[in-house]
C-alpha cells in the first residue's frame, strides 16, 4: 500500500554504491596505504555531516527481466559536509572505480559539485586521486570516439575551476597518483597539499618515457619535485595530516568573498612583549637570523600557519592570528640569498598577496629584502619582470596593510614594501638599514672618478664608506619624516594587535579585482 | 668507501641555494652533534651556515673554500650510523 518497496530498491542502489569498486579493489587501495574516498572525506569533516549528492549514479547491470543486478557508482563521489560547524562541499575522486579515470565519472558530477561551491558560496575541497575524472585512451573505445578537450559540453568545468578562485577557498589533496585533469585540478587552488608518497604530473611515466625519460613516479612528480616548483604548496606525511592542513587553512578564511574572516577567541595578551626581539637580529650585517621564531613571537602563540615552504624560499608565507584576527603574513628568510627576492619568490608573493586580497585578510609585512637577487641566473630568470608583477599587485591591493622594517631594505625589491599610493602603516626596528643601493659595489659605481684620481684608490674607497656610512643612520631618515616611527622590537605584538583591530572594521567584503601586470 | 651494510646512515648535505663556500669549519672524520655549523656559505654578501642534520661523523668533504657551489649539490657526507656519539 505504501512505497516500501521502492524505499528498498533505493536503500538496496545505496548499498551497492557505498561498496564503490569492491572488495578486492578496496583492499588493492589499503594494501596501498591508501584511504578510500569515503574514508577521506568522514576523516576531513565534522562527524557524521556528509550529505552526498547523486549517491546511486553510475552504471547498472540488470538481468533478463529487468532486475537490477549489480550497481558500480561513478568514480567521482560528492556532497556538502561540516567543516568547524561550517559547510563546504567537497568532491572526491573513487580510486577503486576505473583509477578515477574519467569512463566511469558521470562528468555531470564534479560539474555540479563546483557549481553548488558557486552558487551557494562555499569553500570546496577536492580530494585528487588518478587522473581526476579525465580520460584515459580507452576512453576512445568505450564510446567510440575521440573527446575534443574543450568541445561542446566539457568546457563549463574550466570554467568554474578558475572562475571560484575568485568567489570561494578551494583546497586540493593529492592523495595518490595524480595526472592530467587531476593533475590541473590540484593545481588550480588557494592552497594544495600532497602526501609524501604521492606524485603529480601532466603525464605520467609510461607517457614520458616515450620522450626518452625513464624515470619512477617520485622522480618525476613526488613532493620534492612538486612543493620546489610551487606547483603543490605542501607534502605531509600522512592523509590525516592533510586533512587537518585542509581545515587549517579553511579556519582563517571566510566561507566566501563575501562574508570576513572569522575571529575566535585569543587567551595570548596583545600587550605581550618578547623578550627575545631585543636580540634576535645581529649586529653583523654578515649573519643570518631565523625569521620563523620571530613570525612565532609575534602572533597569537601557535597561530602562524606556514604556506608553500619550500617555494620561493627567501620569502616566508603563512597566515596568522592578532588578538584573534585572522591576518596574511610574509617575511624575508636572510638564510635565502639574505632575502633576495628571486623570481620564484616573486611568483609566490603575488599568489599570497591575490589570496590576501581575495579573501579580505590584512597583510604584515615583516621586511628583510637586500633588493632583487642578481647575477647573470637571476637576469635569466626574468626576476625584474617577475619583481614588477609582484611590485605591480601589493600595488593593487586595497586591504589593511602593516610593515616592519626588520633589517635590510634597499633597491626597488626593498620599495615594494608597501602598496604605493595609499597610507599603509610602518614601522622600522632598531636594526633597520636601507639605501637605494648598497654601498658594496655601490660605491664603486657613483665615486668612480673620485676613486681613480686618488693616490691610493683603496683608501680613498674606505674613506668614501666610512663618510657615507655616518650618514646612513635610520634616525637621520626619521629626523627627516622619511620613515614614521623607529621602535623598540619589543613593542611590535602591541602594535601589530592594534593594526589588526583597526583592520578590521575597514575590511569590505565581496569579490576584488586586478587590473593588468606586467 | 661508504660501509655497504649502513647505506641508509649516510646522509648527503646539500647546498639550499647557489652560493660560494666561504668556509669549511670541520674536516673529514670529525664527530658533530646536529645542528654544529658545517660549512659556511656566502650569497648576497650574507654568510648562511649549514648546519648538522644530525650528529655523526663526517665522512667526506666534497668541496673546497671559494668553490661556487649549486641548489642541490652535495657538500658534505655525514655518517650518522656511529652509535656512540658521548
Amino acid at each position: 500500500m505504501n512505497w516500501q518497496r521502492e524505499l528498498e530498491e533505493l536503500r538496496r542502489r545505496e548499498r551497492m554504491a557505498q561498496a564503490m569498486g569492491g572488495p578486492d579493489k578496496v583492499k588493492r587501495q589499503h594494501d596501498g596505504g591508501r584511504l578510500t574516498v569515503r574514508e577521506r572525506i568522514a576523516k576531513l569533516i565534522d562527524p557524521g555531516s556528509f550529505h552526498e549528492v547523486g549517491a546511486i549514479a553510475g552504471r547498472a547491470t540488470y538481468d533478463a527481466a529487468n532486475e537490477l543486478e549489480h550497481l558500480t557508482p561513478s568514480n567521482c563521489v560528492f556532497g556538502r559536509a561540516m567543516i568547524d560547524g561550517r559547510p563546504v562541499v567537497v568532491v572526491g575522486d573513487d580510486f577503486t572505480v576505473r583509477g578515477g579515470s574519467a569512463d566511469a565519472t558521470i562528468r555531470e558530477k564534479p560539474l555540479m559539485a563546483e557549481m553548488m561551491a558557486a552558487e551557494f558560496r562555499l569553500p570546496i575541497i577536492r580530494i585528487i586521486e588518478g587522473s581526476g575524472g579525465g580520460g584515459s585512451v580507452k576512453t576512445i573505445e568505450t564510446t567510440g570516439r575521440a573527446n575534443l578537450p574543450g568541445g561542446v559540453g566539457t568546457a563549463l568545468g574550466f570554467h568554474y575551476t578558475g572562475a571560484n578562485l575568485a568567489t570561494v577557498p578551494v583546497v586540493a589533496l593529492g592523495l595518490g597518483s595524480v595526472a592530467g585533469l587531476g593533475a590541473a585540478r590540484l593545481a588550480a587552488s588557494h592552497y594544495s597539499v600532497m602526501t609524501k608518497t604521492s606524485a603529480m604530473f601532466v603525464a605520467g611515466p609510461p607517457v614520458v618515457a616515450r620522450i626518452g625519460q625513464d624515470l619512477g613516479k617520485q622522480e618525476l612528480g613526488g613532493p620534492d619535485i612538486q612543493t620546489k616548483s610551487g606547483a603543490v604548496d605542501e607534502a605531509v606525511e600522512s592523509e590525516e595530516e592533510a586533512f587537518a592542513c585542509a581545515r587549517r587553512f579553511l579556519s582563517y578564511l571566510p566561507s566566501s568573498v563575501y562574508g570576513l574572516p572569522p575571529k575566535i577567541e585569543s587567551d595570548d595578551d596583545p600587550q605581550r612583549r618578547d623578550e627575545s626581539l631585543m636580540e634576535a637580529i645581529p649586529r653583523d650585517r654578515r649573519k643570518v637570523y631565523k625569521m620563523r621564531p620571530i613570525i612565532e613571537a609575534l602572533v597569537d602563540r601557535g597561530s602562524f600557519f606556514e604556506i608553500g615552504r619550500m617555494f620561493g624560499r627567501s620569502i616566508i608565507t603563512g597566515l596568522a592570528r592578532l588578538d584573534g584576527l585572522p591576518v596574511a603574513v610574509m617575511a624575508g628568510d636572510p638564510y635565502f640569498y639574505g632575502g633576495a627576492w628571486t623570481a620564484d619568490a616573486c611568483q609566490e608573493v603575488v599568489r599570497f598577496v591575490d589570496l590576501a586580497q581575495t579573501f579580505h585578510l590584512p597583510m604584515v609585512y615583516l621586511l628583510d629584502c637586500p633588493g632583487f637577487l642578481i647575477g647573470l641566473e637571476a637576469e635569466r630568470a626574468a626576476t625584474i619582470r617577475h619583481g614588477v608583477r609582484a611590485m605591480t599587485a601589493i600595488n593593487q591591493t586595497t586591504i589593511p596593510w602593516c610593515t616592519i622594517i626588520v633589517r635590510n631594505s634597499f633597491g626597488v625589491a626593498g620599495a615594494v614594501h608597501q602598496p604605493a599610493g595609499r597610507l599603509a602603516l610602518r614601522y622600522a626596528w632598531l636594526s633597520a638599514y636601507w639605501g637605494s643601493l648598497p654601498l658594496e659595489g655601490g660605491i664603486e659605481a657613483a665615486y668612480r672618478a673620485d676613486i681613480d684620481a686618488a693616490p691610493d684608490p683603496e683608501k680613498k674607497l674606505a674613506e668614501i664608506e666610512e663618510r657615507l656610512n655616518k650618514l646612513r643612520s635610520p634616525f637621520r631618515t626619521a629626523e627627516t619624516f622619511w620613515v614614521e616611527e623607529i621602535i623598540d622590537p619589543r613593542d611590535t605584538r602591541p602594535l601589530l594587535c592594534e593594526f589588526a583591530r583597526l583592520a578590521a572594521p575597514v575590511l569590505t567584503p565581496g569579490p576584488s579585482t586586478f587590473a593588468m601586470r606586467p | 668507501m661508504f660501509s655497504k651494510d649502513t647505506p641508509m646512515a649516510q646522509t648527503k648535505v646539500l647546498s639550499e641555494l647557489n652560493a660560494m663556500v666561504w668556509k669549511i669549519e670541520v674536516a673529514a672524520g670529525q664527530r658533530v652533534a646536529a645542528g654544529d655549523t658545517l660549512i659556511v656559505l656566502e650569497a648576497m654578501k650574507m654568510e648562511i651556515p649549514v648546519t648538522a642534520p644530525r650528529a655523526g661523523v663526517i665522512s667526506a668533504i666534497l668541496i673546497t673554500e671559494k668553490q661556487m657551489v649549486a641548489e642541490g649539490e652535495t657538500l658534505a657526507v655525514l655518517d650518522s650510523s656511529v652509535a656512540d656519539l658521548s
